[in-house]
């Protein structure tokens, strides 16, 4: 399914603009949005998944006009969303809710949707707790069955805001594998704080910033676009005063600092080859 | 109603039943309520179930159980409309009307099914309440067309009351916070059932009077335990007469279809509100 977005503003009551005139195309396979709190990404998901009406500008998804009520519902049929901000039916258990919402996602057949749903419970290794309220589920447990509930009617665009928060790293590169894996001739948009997710998933990346998009390109290019304005220093002083700390290590002699800058930001510094996360504050941080 | 619509309304009636009647609330409510109304009640009782306290001449079944039926709705509803206020707001509330949202299904249908899922789960302790004295009464009396009655009542008093109640009570705290809703509603139900119309304006008498007196007094014929109260119809020197015309079976299902319209009218509006939130 193919994202075509052109000209799209979001202006919320009280003059709050989310999005400013923002043009991307998203095609089929893993694509990473990536930006500050603040740059747009959710009110995008939003308003891609047809929960929010933009102020202006067109959007299509598989060819469907998602500013027509009949254009919606078909993106909604082939869609999985899960939302940055998951809630549950605590009064239901974990395999309650998925068939409630695989009902609602027009898993009409029971047989099919049992099966369904207990595959996916299995996916997101929920199988032993399927029958408990989801009230007792921690955070990571809940997490997880809102991964199972984005994927419940096989769609063909997955939207999946901020996936990984509240997961252990074992569940999220479980995660991170289960979405390349599920992605094929689909279309994932992946957004997210966790720079390495998009690293690890996505061939390509967009990055927003206030409204606008900043970036649109492969991982790699993100990543060229801070060749040569990375730098590594050791000192036992105070941090760099120029440019943005990406780590600072203990380190023998001193505290070894990993920073972003376009110029050497101490005599000691010395350049280091950057990674995808340094080329997005590269970017970001202008 | 297309089949999707159907399947929608269907899945959700289904679950929303299901959340609600586990809830402790739904059942705690009515049964404090229900000690309340043997205390209240218990004149009504004595005499229903003591041959001595209408000196020898018991209420006819009809009567009895009608008669149950008016004090067991106007206390059970204020409880029942209290309890499904957090109905709707819940969805935003626990985040789950993102995802639900996000699905294919009509955000309509699915209203409708929360709306008949939750109230009928809110209205089984009602129901079981009525019934039981109903079927008490049968028993005691060994009159069993007492509980034809008492169906014939449920059907044309107590539901179109409770369908009423149930619209304003899912759609109203999307304007308002629920705790101010409740309180509202309390005050509501007292003003349009109990205070009588020549005491000020109100909505007690009228064809949308929810506790059903245009049913009560035109369809099932009841005019109080001792047959002297009527339920409708205008009274000398009140406002809204015009709300009041006088009791015929016909003004009586008029009366049933305005509460549903109404109702329906809620619900419209809430389904909008909602709307343009998007």
């Amino acid at each position: 399914m193919r994202i075509e977005i052109s000209g799209l503003t979001k202006t919320y009551r009280g003059g709050v603009a989310a999005l400013d005139g923002l043009d991307l195309t998203v095609p089929t396979g893993m694509f990473g949005l990536l930006g500050a709190n603040g740059a747009g990404k959710t009110t995008l998901m939003r308003i891609l998944a047809g929960l929010v009406r933009p102020t202006s500008g067109r959007v299509t998804v598989g060819g469907h006009d998602m500013s027509t009520g009949a254009g919606r519902t078909a993106v909604q049929r082939g869609l999985g969303y899960l939302p940055q901000d998951l809630g549950v039916y605590p009064d239901l258990t974990a395999r309650q809710f998925l068939d409630y919402l695989a009902l609602l996602k027009g898993v009409d057949d029971r047989t099919t949707r049992r099966r369904r749903v207990g595959e996916l419970l299995e996916v997101v290794a929920l199988t032993g707790d399927a029958d408990r309220r989801l009230r007792g589920f921690s955070g990571g447990m809940r997490q997880r069955v809102g991964i199972a509930q984005a994927l419940l009617a096989d769609p063909q665009l997955l939207i999946v805001d901020e996936p990984t928060a509240g997961l252990d790293p074992q569940e999220r590169i479980r995660f991170r594998t289960l979405l390349s894996q599920f992605a094929g001739r689909r279309t994932v948009l992946l957004s997210t704080h966790i720079v390495d997710d998009i690293a690890q998933t996505c061939g390509e990346v967009a990055v927003l910033a206030r409204g606008r998009l900043i970036f649109r390109g492969t991982v790699d290019e993100l990543t060229h676009r801070a060749r040569g304005r990375v730098w590594s220093v050791v000192t036992d002083g105070p941090p760099p005063a120029e440019g943005m700390v990406v780590s600072a290590l203990p380190h023998e002699g001193g505290t070894r600092y990993r920073v972003v800058a376009p110029a050497a930001p101490d005599p000691r510094a010395r350049p280091v080859e950057p990674a995808i996360e340094d080329g997005y504050l590269a970017l970001t941080t202008r | 109603m297309t089949s999707q619509t159907a399947r929608t309304l269907g899945a959700s009636l289904r679950y929303e039943f299901r959340m609600q009647v586990r809830k402790r609330s739904v059942w705690i409510v009515p049964a404090l309520t229900v000690v309340l109304f043997l205390l209240i009640g218990g004149s009504l009782l004595r005499d229903l179930f003591d041959p001595n306290e209408r000196k020898g001449q018991p209420a006819e079944a009809r009567t009895a159980v009608v008669g149950l039926a008016v004090q067991v709705h106007a206390l059970l509803s204020i409880g029942f409309g209290c309890l499904l206020a957090d109905r709707l707001i819940r969805d935003d509330r626990l985040r789950v009307a993102p995802i639900l949202d996000a699905t294919p299904a009509r955000p309509g249908a699915r209203l409708v099914g929360k709306y008949l899922g939750a109230g009928a789960a809110t209205a089984v302790p009602i129901l079981v309440v009525y019934f039981g004295f109903a079927a008490a009464y049968a028993v005691h009396t060994d009159a069993p067309q007492a509980l034809g009655w008492a169906l014939a009542t449920c059907a044309v008093v107590i539901v179109p009351g409770l369908l009423f109640v149930a619209a304003f009570a899912l759609t109203l705290p999307l304007v308002m916070p629920a705790p101010l809703f409740r309180v509202i509603f309390v005050g509501y139900w007292l003003w349009g059932n109990v205070v009588v119309p020549d005491m000020m304006p109100t909505l007690a008498r009228t064809l949308v009077h929810p506790l059903g007196g245009y049913p009560l007094d035109a369809l099932l014929d009841f005019h109080g335990i001792d047959g002297d109260d009527t339920w409708a119809g205008p009274v000398p020197g009140a406002t809204l007469n015009f709300l009041r015309p006088a009791p015929t079976p016909t003004t009586a299902w008029l009366s049933i279809a305005v509460l549903l319209v109404v109702a329906a009218a809620a619900l419209a509006g809430g389904h909008a509100v909602r709307a343009r939130r998007a």
